[in-house]
C-alpha cells in the first residue's frame, strides 16, 4: 500500500497532489462507477461493432435474426454513444463541477439514481433494438418513447446535481470547464425532447429534424463535456493554467451560435430546403472558429510541457484526443461542401469520419481523463506499461479503422460517379471492409485492457482510510 | 476581454445558453419541419395497403434503412434510380426513410426497376442466389423448408445449392408483406 502510494506521487510528479484537500468518498465512488459501467458498455457496445463489421466481408456470419446487421448496428451506435461516451463524460463531468467548484458533489445519491436510470435505458435499449423494436432508422433515436423518457430523466438529473454543485461553489467564478458541461447538460435535454415530439414531424418534417437532431447530439453534448473535462484534467495534469481563458470563453459562445445551424449538412442535394442546406454549409465553415480556438488553445497549454507527456500514461491521449478534434472537425466541414459531397456522400467515408470524431476525439479525451484523474480519487494506479498497450493499440487500430473505411469509401464514390453498375462499388469496398475489421479487432482488443486497467483503479473495498488519507505520509 | 457579469453568474450562463440553444431549435428545426410537414402529397401518391404497410414494418424492424436510401438526387449518378425525389413524395412516409449510407442500392423507386415478386423473394432468402457478390443479410427466419408444398403456399424457386437438397422453401407472412411493401416503392408521377 504505501509503496503504492509513493509510486503515484513520484510518477506525476504532481505537488498538488499531496496539496489537495481530500475528495469527499461519495464523489469518488459515483464518479467511478460511472466509469466502470461506461467501461463495460463500452466492451458490449464495440463488441456489436465489430459484430457489424465482420458481417460486411463475411455476410452469413451468426446468421441469426437478434445478430442480423440491421439490428446490431442501431445496437452498436446506441450504446457507444449514451453508454460509453456519455456515461464516462458524465462520471468525469460530475468530478470535475465538484473539484473546480472546491465543494462535494451536491447530492451523490441522485447521481447515482442518474446512472441507474442511465444503465436502465441502455439495458432496454439493447434488448428492444435486437428483437427489432426500433423507431426505423433515424440515427440515434431508435429507441422506442419509453426508453428515451428514462434516458432524458437521467440527464435532466445529471444536469440538475452538476448545476446544484457549481451554485454552491467557493470561489466567484465559474470556471470555464463548467461553462461547457453545465451548456451540454441544457442543450441536451431540449435536444432530445425536439427529436422526440411528434407535432412537426410528419413527412419531410422529420428529415429536417433528423438532420439537426444527429448532428448536435455530437456538437452541443459530446464535445460540449470533453471540452469541459479537458480544460481541467490538462491543466490539472500539467500543472500549469490554461493557455488562456478567453479563449475557451469564445469557443463556448461560438460553438452555441454556430454548430445548431449546420445540421442540415446530412441532406445535401435533398428536398430539405435549399437555404438550411446552404446555411449548413456556410457554418460548417463558421465552425472553424470554435474548433481551432479549442484545439489550439489546449495544445497551446503544453506549450514546454513535452516532458510532462513523456512522463505521464493520461496526457498521450488527451495530446490525441485534441489532435482527433481538430482534425476530425476539420474533415467534417470539407465534407459539407456540395463539390465534396457529391463523391462523399452515402459512402463509407461518412462512417471514417464520425469514428475520427468520437473515437480519435472523445474517447481519448475520456481515456486521458480516467487515467490521468481516476488515480489521484481512488489511490490506486494501472500499471503504466499496460496502459501503454492499452494507447498503442488504440490508436493503431482506430488509424487502420479510418483509413481503411474512409478508401473504402473513395472507392465506392468514384465507382458511382464513373457511372459503374452498384455492384462495382461492393466489389471494391470489400477488401477495404477486411482491413476495417482487422482496425476494430485492435480496437476492442485495447478496450479489454482499459478494463483491465479500470479493475486495477477499482477503489480499495475496505471503507477507511479514505483514499487522499492513505497516500499521505504520517 | 470582458464578459459583463457572466463569468461569476452561473444563473446568467445556463440562462443564456438554455434560451439561445432554444431559439436557435426553433428557427433551425422545428419552424422548417412544420413548413415541410405542411407540404401536400403528389396527386398521385395514394397509402398503402395493410399489407404492404405491414412490410414497410419489418422493413423498419430489420433496419434496411441503414444501408438503403430512398432518396435520389439532382445528379447524374442517381438517374438509374429514379426522377430526383420532391419533399412532397414524403408526404405520407411515417417515418420517411431518406437515410444517410448507401452500402446496398437506393430504393425508392424498386417497385418499377424490379417488378418481380419472385426475384425479391430468392433475394431475400439468399441475396446471394441472385447477386453473387452481394453482401446483403439473408433472411431465411421469413421462410419456412418443407418437405413438400402444401396447398396455397407461395413456394420460392431458389436456385439448387441454396436451399437444402429435398426441401422446399415456402414464403412466410412476414417475408410476402415485405416483397408486398418494396413493391409499394414507385414514385408518384409528377409534371416537370
Amino acid at each position: 500500500m504505501m509503496t503504492d502510494s509513493f509510486a503515484i506521487r513520484t510518477r506525476m510528479r504532481d505537488p498538488g497532489l499531496l496539496a489537495a484537500p481530500s475528495v469527499d468518498p461519495a464523489t469518488v465512488r459515483v464518479t467511478f462507477e460511472y466509469v466502470a459501467w461506461a467501461t463495460a458498455w463500452l466492451l458490449v457496445g464495440t463488441t456489436a461493432g465489430l459484430t457489424a463489421s465482420i458481417k460486411l466481408h463475411w455476410p452469413e456470419f451468426l446468421p441469426y435474426a437478434w445478430l442480423s446487421f440491421g439490428r446490431v448496428r442501431p445496437a452498436h451506435t446506441n450504446l457507444v454513444l449514451f453508454g460509453w461516451s456519455s456515461l464516462a463524460l458524465v462520471g468525469l463531468a460530475l468530478y470535475v463541477v465538484s473539484r473546480t467548484s472546491r465543494v462535494p458533489l451536491w447530492s451523490p445519491r441522485l447521481a447515482r439514481i442518474a446512472l441507474w436510470l442511465w444503465n436502465l435505458a441502455l439495458l432496454g435499449g439493447l434488448v428492444t433494438l435486437l428483437a427489432g423494436v426500433n423507431r426505423g432508422p433515424q440515427e440515434y433515436r431508435e429507441w422506442v418513447w419509453p426508453l428515451a423518457v428514462v434516458l432524458a430523466a437521467a440527464v435532466v438529473i445529471d444536469g440538475y446535481v452538476a448545476y446544484r454543485t457549481v451554485a454552491a461553489r467557493t470561489l466567484p467564478e465559474v470556471y470555464v470547464s463548467n461553462w461547457y458541461i453545465l451548456g451540454g447538460f441544457c442543450y441536451l435535454p431540449i435536444l432530445y425532447v425536439t427529436s422526440y415530439l411528434p407535432f412537426y414531424q410528419a413527412g419531410l418534417g422529420n428529415t429536417v429534424v433528423q438532420g439537426y437532431y444527429m448532428h448536435n447530439a455530437m456538437g452541443m453534448w459530446f464535445t460540449q463535456l470533453a471540452l469541459g473535462v479537458s480544460y481541467y484534467a490538462i491543466p490539472r495534469l500539467l500543472g500549469r493554467p490554461v493557455y488562456s481563458y478567453a479563449l475557451g470563453v469564445l469557443g463556448f459562445w461560438t460553438n452555441l451560435l454556430f454548430y445548431p445551424l449546420i445540421g442540415a449538412h446530412h441532406f445535401i442535394f435533398s428536398p430539405v430546403p435549399w437555404w438550411l442546406q446552404t446555411t449548413a454549409i456556410l457554418f460548417s465553415v463558421g465552425m472553424m472558429v470554435p474548433v481551432w480556438a479549442g484545439t489550439g488553445n489546449l495544445l497551446l497549454t503544453f506549450k514546454g510541457g513535452s516532458g510532462a507527456v513523456r512522463r505521464s500514461y493520461a496526457l498521450p491521449f488527451l495530446v490525441t484526443g485534441l489532435i482527433g478534434y481538430g482534425l476530425s472537425s476539420t474533415q467534417g466541414t470539407i465534407e459539407a461542401f456540395r463539390s465534396a459531397n457529391i463523391y462523399w456522400h452515402f459512402t463509407n467515408f461518412t462512417v471514417g469520419h464520425s469514428h475520427a470524431a468520437m473515437y480519435g476525439f472523445i474517447a481519448f479525451i475520456a481515456w486521458g481523463a480516467v487515467y490521468g484523474l481516476v488515480p489521484r480519487l481512488t489511490g490506486r494506479e494501472p500499471n503504466p506499461l499496460v496502459v501503454g498497450v492499452h494507447f498503442w493499440l488504440a490508436l493503431v487500430g482506430v488509424l487502420t479503422y479510418v483509413i481503411s473505411i474512409s478508401v473504402a469509401g473513395v472507392l465506392q464514390g468514384f465507382a458511382w460517379v464513373a457511372g459503374q453498375s452498384f455492384i462495382v462499388s461492393v466489389i471494391e469496398a470489400e477488401p477495404m471492409w477486411l482491413w476495417r475489421t482487422i482496425g476494430g479487432l485492435l480496437m476492442v482488443g485495447s478496450h479489454v485492457i482499459f478494463a483491465a486497467n479500470v479493475w486495477a483503479m477499482w477503489p480499495q473495498r475496505v471503507v477507511a482510510p479514505a483514499p487522499d488519507a492513505a497516500r499521505i505520509p504520517a | 476581454m470582458s464578459f459583463g457579469g457572466l463569468h461569476t453568474d452561473h444563473r446568467a450562463i445556463v440562462a443564456a445558453a438554455i434560451i439561445v440553444f432554444f431559439v436557435l431549435t426553433l428557427v433551425m428545426a422545428v419552424l422548417p419541419a412544420l413548413r415541410e410537414q405542411a407540404l401536400s402529397a403528389p396527386a398521385g401518391l395514394t397509402p398503402r395497403g395493410s399489407e404492404a404497410e405491414r412490410g414497410r414494418q419489418i422493413f423498419m424492424r430489420e433496419g434496411c434503412g441503414f444501408c438503403h436510401t430512398q432518396f435520389v438526387r439532382d445528379l447524374p449518378m442517381d438517374r438509374p434510380y429514379g426522377r430526383p425525389s420532391r419533399a412532397g413524395d414524403y408526404a405520407l412516409e411515417d417515418p420517411p426513410m431518406l437515410g444517410t449510407q448507401r452500402t446496398g442500392p437506393d430504393l425508392a423507386a424498386v417497385g418499377s426497376r424490379q417488378p418481380s415478386e419472385t426475384w425479391h423473394l430468392i433475394h431475400l432468402y439468399d441475396p446471394r442466389a441472385v447477386v453473387p457478390q452481394s453482401v446483403m443479410p439473408a433472411y431465411r427466419w421469413y421462410f419456412v423448408e418443407k418437405d413438400q408444398a402444401g396447398p396455397g403456399d407461395v413456394v420460392v424457386p431458389v436456385p439448387a445449392g441454396s436451399a437444402p437438397s429435398g426441401k422446399v422453401i415456402v414464403a412466410g407472412p412476414d417475408a410476402k408483406a415485405l416483397v408486398r411493401y418494396l413493391l409499394s416503392l414507385q414514385q408518384a408521377k409528377v409534371s416537370p
